[in-house]
Parts: structure tokens; sequence; C-alpha cells
């Protein structure tokens, strides 16, 4: 068993564990980074491969020796999800994601209070627990201008300092400078997409992404071979924490990275304080971390997760959990898709970087009228395939066949032979809100690799505003694929109740310590030197991808903790 | 294996070359140890041993199937996926490989799963034909799978019926179009059936702006590239 000592560990290297690392790092701190994974580079995703990366999930951890449960109501029996959709190596997620890289609107900040002015508090579901954050898009901006410049973000300004710009997202929030790289080439589904959603009166433009369009600190422009969602890219022109703050936090000579490693506790003593973290080696040897600060920033489970196993008699429901909150209020975005194909033209979507290339923001947050709708908040919609990847495996297994076609046989051959390479897929992200009683706890039956209990996730999306929502939206994407000129139009199937992409929530944020985990800094309330960074302390979700955001975050804490906490111990608000 | 190897090298620097990156050549590695980097690293190096796994002595299979499982499993892949001239199915890419090769090693916790639903799967067609699938006509197979996909197959316990067509359903797409690395998609059949192109290391401005056809380089897999431009075969 050894221990050691350090000024702050931090538990998971991706989105956010990169940042924190590289920004301690160079503020003088010592920095331990437990990673469960390993660390890879940029010659281990060549060459790519579908069956591997994407239907085998090998960036993703394993569902089967790290498992997550779920069950859409507390009386159902939780059973192991089949797809994780986060990362399972130095980098996490921003590995193998499909980089959208969104600033949140200034409403998506005050969803509650937007919400409550424009339309009255009655619009707000009674079972509801949406809720505003404890800053603003302002409080954010610089932060966000960091990650767009530092990380490499391609896109266009489409609201400069106020002044709106055609071909930009006219709905973003004001922004003090351009994106640093132009925006990437559009392929044909994008083309279409733009085409058809103009004719509609809409506002398309190419999606922000973290894939660079030309040469930016000594790495090589996207080469647009269309593997990204799932698939670590091949040149390194994915903006991922892997080649952009890794590298970084190496060179500040104060960092070390420990992979192979599962932290399974946070150790807190008599007086209230954290003092470090125990964590399995890849041997299975039994470890210790002493440190000033302990920064949890593994995908949203393991939050929730960790602090309920951490408890004491101090803390007998868990650290930081003095509100009854930890593990509520969790989110998820879910995917309406509406499927357009094309008879007289080829689309080969299979080609560009492959998740949501061209978006419409028409519909999203609130910035459209929702008077007499029947639901608040809104979706991002966007073109790509069927699965966020473009590969026949993908295709075969997301791509649901128009009605009356079956799944399987000459029919369905013939089916997939013809529109492989001629459909697109319209996706709508929706915003799903805040409920108090969609949850994460610990799962009293199923354990993982190392003995510890799964999260076990309680969730179904199918609420009455979200399901009101959906159907609105479908309406619009099929309008959208019928002004694309397809040939034929058709919706594709949703979930059954299972959370989807992206999940937030779990250790909300919040301006009292009564109803919140953490302040807006992920400073815990309870443990002053215990952070928790990333999207689940997000109090709403929005219809965004969140890395953006989670990684604005990240800069905006470790900003403070270096320029005041550091000096200064004790609650940065 | 030194011809594989040398294939293999010649792709990652093809690949590297073609997308203008000095990052690709310089295959350094750059694993740590891990457990998932020793997965990853069994792969490759399991992978490097055959451009498309096959048994040896050119058998069809026998890895995990007996021959009348084997049997069974072609003639119901086969259905899922038809052959036709011209439009090549679950035979002519040769599912049952990849999914006998997958039983033997990726997915072996799934043997029990395949034994248990082959049997339910002979009870079902002999309780309701009097025969075994493999005899029966292409139409009543048909009919044998429609009823396990609508869950109305009594024999069935562990596996559900529903959840053997799902998986059987699954493997077969898998077998059609994973790289023929993995034993099935021979030839890049289920690639030329849907026009994929492969792991194309580039797309160029024209490629992104046409709207015809892609067929301005070969296919391209893991280890080994289709002979000229690709067309559908």
């Amino acid at each position: 068993m050894a221990i050691e000592k350090t000024d702050v560990v931090i538990v998971g290297m991706g989105a956010v564990g990169g940042i924190v690392a590289a920004e301690l790092g160079k503020a003088g701190m010592k920095v331990i980074g437990l990673e469960r994974g390993p660390r890879l580079s940029t010659a281990d995703f060549n060459p790519h491969d579908e069956l591997r990366y994407f239907q085998r999930q090998d960036l993703r951890p394993n569902w089967k020796r790290q498992p997550v449960t779920w069950r859409p109501h507390p009386s159902a029996t939780a059973h192991p999800m089949n797809i994780l959709n986060y990362g399972n190596q130095a980098g996490g997620g921003t590995v193998h994601y499909g980089t959208l890289s969104w600033r949140m609107h200034e409403d998506d900040f005050r969803a509650r209070s937007q919400t409550i002015n424009r339309y009255g508090s009655s619009a707000i579901p009674e079972d509801s627990s949406l809720a505003d954050w404890p800053l603003t898009y302002a409080d954010l901006e610089p932060f966000y201008d960091r990650a767009e410049y530092e990380l490499g973000v391609s896109g266009k300004a489409g609201n400069l300092q106020g002044k709106k710009i055609d071909g930009g997202n006219v709905f973003e929030a004001p922004r003090q400078r351009d994106y640093p790289l132009p925006p990437l080439l559009d392929d044909q589904s994008g083309v279409l997409f733009a085409e058809g959603a103009r004719k509609l009166g809409y506002h398309p433009f190419s999606s922000p992404r973290a894939i660079i369009s030309q040469p930016y600190h000594d790495r090589t422009g996207c080469t647009y071979c269309g593997f990204c969602q799932s698939f670590g890219c091949h040149v390194g022109a994915k903006s991922s924490i892997l080649v952009t703050k890794l590298p970084e936090a190496d060179a500040t000579g104060n960092f070390k990275l420990l992979t192979g490693t599962m932290c399974y506790h946070v150790k807190t003593d008599n007086s209230g304080r954290a003092t470090g973290v125990s964590y399995y080696g890849p041997d299975g040897s039994d470890n210790t971390i002493e440190a000033e600060i302990v920064i949890l920033a593994p995908f949203i489970y393991d939050n929730t997760r960790l602090l309920l196993l951490s408890k004491t008699d101090k803390f007998p429901n868990g650290l930081a959990n003095s509100s009854g909150q930890l593990g509520k209020h969790v989110m998820a975005h879910i995917m309406a898709k509406v499927f357009a194909g094309f008879d007289d033209r080829f689309v080969n979507i299979y080609m560009g970087p492959s998740a949501q290339k061209q978006t419409i923001d028409d519909f999203n947050a609130d910035n459209f009228d929702h008077k007499d709708a029947g639901f608040i908040r809104g979706a991002q919609i966007s073109i790509g395939p069927a699965d966020l990847e473009a590969g026949p495996i993908g295709t075969a297994m997301a791509m649901d066949p128009p009605p009356g076609t079956p799944r399987w046989g000459a029919a369905y051959r013939d089916f997939l032979a013809k529109y492989f390479s001629r459909y697109g897929a319209i996706n709508a992200q929706t915003e799903n809100l805040a409920y108090a009683d969609q949850t994460i706890d610990l799962d009293p039956n199923v354990k993982d690799q190392y003995g510890m209990p799964a999260p076990r996730v309680t969730y179904d999306w199918r609420r009455p505003n979200e399901r009101a929502r959906v159907e609105f939206l479908m309406q619009k994407m099929e309008g959208i694929g019928r002004a694309m000129g397809a040939s034929k139009v058709w919706r594709g199937s949703l979930s059954p109740g299972a959370p989807g992409a992206h999940h937030e929530g779990g250790t909300r944020m919040g301006s009292d310590p009564k109803t919140s985990v953490c302040n807006k800094y992920g400073q815990t309330w309870d443990i002053p030197n215990l952070f928790v960074i990333g999207s689940s302390t997000f109090p709403s979700m929005s219809g965004f991808n969140p890395t953006l955001t989670i990684q604005a975050l990240a800069y905006m804490s470790a900003d403070a903790i270096a320029k005041r906490y550091k000096s200064h111990p004790g609650s940065l608000v | 294996m030194a011809k594989h190897d040398a294939s293999r090298r010649e792709f990652l620097v093809r690949a590297a070359v073609g997308a203008g990156a000095a990052a690709g050549a310089a295959a350094s590695g750059g694993l740590v140890p891990g457990v998932a980097a020793q997965e990853q690293m069994s792969h490759m190096e399991g992978g490097a041993s055959a451009p498309g796994q096959q048994h040896p002595n050119g058998a069809e299979h026998g890895a995990f199937f007996n021959h009348a499982d084997a049997a069974t499993i072609a003639a119901f892949t086969e259905r899922i996926m038809p052959s036709e001239p011209g439009k090549p199915g679950a035979r002519d890419a040769d599912v049952l490989n990849y999914i006998d090769l997958a039983l033997a090693g990726a997915y072996a916790e799934l043997q029990d799963f395949y034994r248990r639903g082959l049997a339910s799967l002979d009870a079902h067609c002999r309780a309701t034909y009097k025969e075994s699938f493999v005899h029966l006509t292409p139409e009543k197979q048909d009919e044998v799978i429609a009823a396990l996909e609508e869950g109305k197959a009594s024999e069935f316990t562990y596996p559900t019926a529903r959840e053997f067509f799902v998986t059987l359903r699954v493997h077969t797409m898998e077998g059609m179009f994973a790289d023929p690395l993995y034993g099935g998609n021979r030839d890049f059949a289920g690639w030329r059936l849907v026009g994929f192109p492969g792991a194309q290391a580039i797309f160029t401005p024209s490629d992104l702006k046409s709207t015809a056809e892609f067929t301005r380089a070969p296919i391209v897999g893991l280890q080994t590239t289709a002979k000229g431009p690709m067309g559908r075969g």
C-alpha cells in the first residue's frame, strides 16, 4: 500500500481533469491525476475500425465490468445499460466525442426565471425542479473564450459584441471575438440541410466543433475522413484533452498521471476536511494519496457514487450531502430523429466530421415563442448520420427503415443498399427538464469489477412536457426533410425512456447551501477543499452539447483556485 | 506473418501520407500499463496475425459451432441478409465465419446464449413444422424468424425468442459490415453492397461537393485494399 502526498489530487482526467491539471500545474501546485483507463496517443487511432470502436465501444467503459444500471421508475428492476457514452482513458470522452462545442444561451443560465417572466410560473411543470444557475453567461464568457482559443474550435460568429452576422448562429449569446478557426467544410448533407432550412426561413450554420479546420498550435488540420464520433482522430485534428491540455500539464513539471487507477473512496477527517483519496492500482493494490485539495472530475455517475460511498459518522448521508440533494435532478438529452432519403442523388454522409454537422437554433432554448405550445424549452436541430457516425454497422443499427419496410430480409437489404449513401438524419437534441425524482444512487444488486455497487440511474424522459416537445420537433424536422427535397421522409423510433447522451446533474450547483451540493466553482458547501467539476453540477442542461460549458467551468474553477483559494483557503463565494 | 506485418505497416504509412500528417507515421505506441491498454495491445497483435481471420485448413467453421449448428446459423443469417447476383448477402460475406470466430473469442460469454437459443429454435421448428430449420423452405424459414421477432415462439426461455432474433440480426450486420479482418465481409462483400469505401484517410473538397457515387479510390480495409477503384460487386 503506497501513500503519496500532493497539493491537488484530481479523479478523472477527461474534459475537466486535463484543464485543471494544466492550469494548477502552471500555478506551481503539485498535481496527481487518477485515470482508470490508459493514456493513448494519436498513433493508436490509425487505422479506423468501426467494429472495435463504434460497435464494441473500445474507448468507452466496458458495460459488463463497469456497469451502470437503469430503471424507468423506482418499482422497476434496474439492468445494466449496454451503451455507455463516456470515456475510459486519459482525455476521457473528448477522445471519442463528436466535438460539438457550444456556448449556452444567456437564457439557458436562467431558464426558470426566463420562463416565469415570459409565460408565468404555471408554464413550468409542477414536478420539475428547473432552476437558474448561480452564474450568468457574462461571468462565463471569458472562460468560453479561453477554451475555444486554447483548445481550438472551428466556427463562425453569429453575434459579435451584439452585432448579428449571417451565416453564424444569430441566436448565440454575444461573444467578444470570433472563433479562432474558420468553419469546417460542409458535406452534401450539410449543404442540403442548409438549403432546406433557409427555404423555411430558419437560420442554418456550420456547427462549432473542436476540430481544427486548419493547422493550429503545431497540429495538422482535419482530413474529413468521417471517423469522429466513437473514434480517436488519426491525425490529431480533434482538439481532445489528449492532444491539447495533457501535454501542457506534462510541461509544467508539476503533474503526475496515474493510469489504470480506480478511486473508490474520498477520505475526510473529524474536522470535516477532505484529506485525500484511496484508489486501486492496475495490479489491484490498495493505495492512498493525501492532498490539500480533492477535485472530482469523472463522468457524472461516479461523482454521486463516490460521495455516497465515502460516508462517515460525521457525514452519514454521504459527503457534501447536508442538503439531501446529492444524486438528484439528473438530466439527459434524447435524440428525436427524422430520416430524409434521396432517390435522385448521392449524399455520401460518411464524408466529413460525423456528428451534428449543420444546425438550426431557431427552436432551441427560448428562441421561439412557447405561448400555447404546451411545453417549455427546445432543442438544437442538426443533420448527421443515424447514430452520429456513418459507417455501415452504425447505419444498420440506427437507421430505422421507413414504415412498411422490415428490418431484415431482401427488402431490408435493398433498402440499406440504396439509402446508405443517399440519406441524412435530422436530429433534435432536446433540453429535458430537471426533476427531483430523476436520480443516481447505489445499486443494491449489481457490483462492478472492483466489488463496488454500480451507479443506478432512475430516469424516464417521457414526461408530458418532454413528449409534447418531441412531437412539435418531429413535425418541424419533417418539414425540413421535405424542404431538403428528399424523396422519402420518415420518423425514427424513440428510446423507451432510457437516458440518451450528455448526462447532467446529481451534484447540482446553486447559491443556497440548503438546496444545492456546491457553489458555482464546484466547491462543495460542506467541505471547502472538496470540489466537483463537470456536468453533474448543471442545474439545467440546455439543448446544446455540454462539453465546452464543462471546459469553461473547469477554467473558471482552476482560475479561482490558483488566484484565490491557494493563498486563502476557504469558501470562494 | 511477416507479410501481414508489412502490409499493415504499408497501410499505416499510406494513411499517414495521404493525410499529410507526420503524427501517424511516427507510430511510437504511447501505451501505458493498464487493463484497457493491455487488451488493446493483445488485440492489435492478434489482428496483425491474419488479414481476414480464417480457420486452419480452410475449414468453414468449428472454432465454436459443430456442423449442425453451423448449418442452422448459415441458413438463418442468409434469410436475414439474402444473397442474390449483384447483391451480396450473408453467405457471400461469410457471416457464419465471423460469428463462429467471435463466439470463440470476443463473444465467448455468449456461447451458452447461442447453444440454448439454437436448441430452442430447433424445438420450435420441430413442434411447428416437424422439421429442423435448415430443412424448411425459405418461406417457412422466414415465418420462423418473424415469429421470433414478434416473440411468438414459446419454446424459448433464456434467451427469449426476441433476444435471440435481435442478437442474430446484430451479429449478421457485424459479419456483413465489420472489416474483413474479423472473418466476415469477405472480399468487402458488405461494403460493396452498400457502397462504403472503408477507412479512407482523407476526403478532398471536391469529394465533399460531389452528388455522385464515390468511386475515386479503392476500398480501404485494415490490412487489405480492394484491387482498383471501388464499385458495387
